[in-house]
């Protein structure tokens, strides 16, 4: 079996990489043990919160205000970060990205780099490219650690292989660590991992990490961790590359005060994460003597620009909306074919693909709207999905072989039927007299033709009723009516 | 080239926010900033969810201090114990190995058991350690690689909220590290696992403060 296909460039349509996914049992039920816990853990910890609503509303505004003046903020953090000695590099896409970082690793003549798992490296394929120059790039978290060494991908932002179980891990662990008798009990799969890191950590002397924050007032950079491996990476190498996606930025220092709480509570359901490191620059004595720091741009300034999309970039990566998303506990994050999974992942990767990719992804989604009320940072994603799916449409509508798609056509001849009350008054008589061939005597129909079909598959559709309401009103009005249903 | 993409990007960012005015002092604060227990209450609850998280607390009177700090490490099962050289001297007593951070090696102190550290806050709310690395809670390493961190807390450090935290910072810390139970995992079907790479052991000294 190959594995998923996690590049929006490439990756199947969402329904077509979901169809196998919907049948793989055990797959659905690890996802959804794991979003059930999640869930449990974070609603319990949201409802003692007495000022969650308040605090949403700080997160959210302290996001929108640090979008609304990005560039001052960008300069101030390059600034202060220079000042306390880290060397700052803009990246205005993925392949400058991936060049910096590995033009720094050359310099450093580094054959072996340790990695805190960070959602921008999968963003921009880090971890190939870094193989194809011959550095072997090691996974320190985990689940990230679980995944590469499963020869795996990711499928949720927050807790990335919670479609394996503890059978699959062990049989991952006992053959790539070379541990056959290791027991699938989660302690022991901890401590295999434990052992087998350590050596790493103690060795290896370059680290690459994501961003949780970037302190524009400091110039320093907040990570958010549980498991200690990153403080490891943060610590311990000589140097290190920390990669950001350009709206990472917040103001101030104390600003970290409201949006921690709601990272905490959302993505884990912890008060705090355990561990939270912050750091300026180079500090002399303590920590890495050379630092990086690789802003990326990647579609995010174009984002910046749409007035309804803007809010996508307020995200705080805390994987709440995939938690709560009817679509995603079904399909898990595979189904997407990018490192951003679920209802933001809908929105986001499309948007950095420039629309030229992932143009399924605004249709993954039932609109409940469940991912914009778990929202810390309130991002009104359905809006953007109605937003996205109507640049979706514009795009299909400029094509040629729009007319050998037979659902544009159906929406033409809809639109035309509509437009004037006779001919809608026609068409439905015309419906009416065409559903009958297919309408069952209970007054069910069960199964349509060509793209009826499409909806007959899951559902039953009641058959058309005798008479219009319009006809029923007519009728009332002179006194002939039946009584309505 | 970078500094042309530097360019490149401030360009395109400042061109799609051009219109946009908005002032941080408008932003809205209507969450709770300042807690309403007493410092009774605060040690209480910090030390409550110090007990949720499995660290082992216990309360000092200032003279107890130094004895109590050899009591819990002799408890710990480990011997030999990295300080920041910043610790006061008094903590330090008898029958402990002490050996003290002056640019020691990773190695060095990966072979030690245990570390004991001041702090510069604790968050009862959220039962957080707030660690600024001052020289008495010493370099991040120290406080990384041994297995049990023995940490002292003074009774006036701790607030109620985290935004009374950064209230009393205003400055803000060249480095910090917010410690909030021991490390954990729960990547693998969700079982929460202690330990994974930081200390597995967390012990905390409340030390009342002088009557």
């Amino acid at each position: 079996m190959s594995g998923p296909v996690m590049d929006p460039r490439i990756a199947p349509p969402f329904p077509d990489a979901a169809l196998p996914i919907l049948q793989n049992t055990q797959l659905r039920k690890n996802v959804a043990h794991a979003t059930d816990v999640i869930q449990a853990k974070r609603n319990r910890l949201v409802a003692e919160k007495q000022d969650w609503q308040e605090l949403r509303t700080s997160g959210a505004a302290i996001r929108a205000h640090v979008l609304a003046n990005l560039a001052s903020y960008l300069e101030e953090f390059e600034k202060n970060c220079t000042a306390a000695g880290g060397v700052v590099h803009w990246a205005k896409d993925a392949a400058e990205a991936r060049q910096i970082i590995l033009g720094i690793l050359r310099e450093e003549k580094a054959s072996e780099v340790i990695k805190i798992k960070t959602m921008t490296s999968a963003e921009i394929q880090l971890n190939p490219e870094l193989e194809k120059a011959g550095i072997a790039a090691i996974e320190t978290d985990l689940a990230e650690l679980i995944l590469q060494l499963g020869e795996d991908e990711g499928s949720h932002i927050v807790v990335p292989a919670l479609h394996v179980n503890r059978q699959q891990v062990r049989e991952v662990f006992a053959r790539r660590m070379g541990l056959p008798e290791l027991p699938d009990d989660p302690e022991a799969l901890t401590a295999a991992a434990r052992a087998y890191l350590r050596k790493k950590f103690l060795s290896v002397p370059t680290a690459i990490s994501g961003a949780n924050f970037l302190i524009a007032e400091t110039g320093s950079v907040a990570i958010v961790e549980s498991e200690g491996n990153g403080r490891m990476c943060l610590t311990l190498p000589q140097t290190l590359i920390a990669l950001a996606g350009i709206e990472k930025v917040l103001p101030r220092f104390g600003d970290l005060e409201v949006l921690l709480q709601v990272l905490a509570r959302s993505a884990t359901g912890e008060r705090l994460n355990p561990y939270n490191s912050l750091w300026s620059g180079v500090v002399p004595g303590d920590g890495p003597q050379r630092f990086h720091v690789v802003l990326l741009d990647n579609g995010r300034s174009e984002i910046l620009g749409r007035k309804v999309e803007r809010q996508t970039l307020q995200c705080i990566r805390c994987a709440a909306c995939l938690n709560t998303c009817p679509v995603y506990r079904q399909t898990g994050g595979h189904a997407y074919g990018s490192p951003y999974a679920g209802p933001i992942g809908a929105i986001l990767t499309p948007q950095l693909e420039h629309m030229r990719h992932g143009q399924s992804l605004p249709y993954a989604s039932s609109l409940c709207g469940a991912c914009y009320e778990v929202c810390p940072v309130k991002i009104n994603i359905p809006e953007v999905l109605i937003d996205l799916r109507a640049k979706v449409v514009d795009q299909e509508r400029a094509e040629t072989k729009r007319w050998f798609d037979p659902m544009y056509v159906g929406m033409k001849a809809a639109n035309f039927a509509f437009a004037s009350a006779a001919r809608f008054r026609f068409a439905q008589r015309f419906g009416r007299f065409g559903l009958r061939f297919f309408t069952d005597k209970d007054g069910w129909v069960r199964k349509l033709p060509n793209l009826g079909a499409r909806w007959t598959l899951s559902r039953d559709l009641p058959g058309m009723p005798d008479q219009t309401f319009r006809q029923w009103w007519a009728e009332r009005e002179t006194g002939r009516g039946k009584e309505a249903r | 080239m970078t500094r042309s993409s530097r360019q490149t990007i401030l360009d395109a960012v400042r061109a799609a926010t051009s219109s946009d005015i908005d002032q941080y002092e408008a932003i809205p604060r209507g969450y709770v900033r300042v807690g309403a227990l007493d410092q009774q209450g605060r040690v209480q609850l910090m030390t409550e969810r110090l007990h949720e998280y499995g660290a082992e607390v216990v309360e000092s009177a200032p003279a107890d201090l130094p004895h109590i700090v050899v009591r819990q490490l002799q408890h710990s099962g480990t011997h030999h114990f990295v300080v920041p050289a910043g610790i006061p001297q008094e903590w330090m007593g008898t029958g402990i190995t002490w050996l003290v951070d002056q640019n020691l090696s990773h190695d060095e102190i990966e072979r030690c058991g245990g570390v004991v550290t001041a702090a510069s806050a604790g968050v009862a709310d959220s039962g957080t350690i707030v660690l600024h690395h001052g020289p008495a809670e010493g370099r991040r390493v120290i406080s990384l690689l041994p297995d049990f961190h023995l940490c002292v807390l003074r009774a006036f450090q701790i607030v109620e909220t985290l935004p009374e935290y950064f209230a009393r910072f205003i400055e803000p810390p060249r480095l910090a590290t917010y410690i909030s139970g021991p490390s954990a995992t729960a990547d693998i079907e969700m079982t929460r696992i202690k330990g994974v790479h930081g200390p597995r052991f967390l012990s905390v000294i409340i030390v009342r403060d002088d009557a």
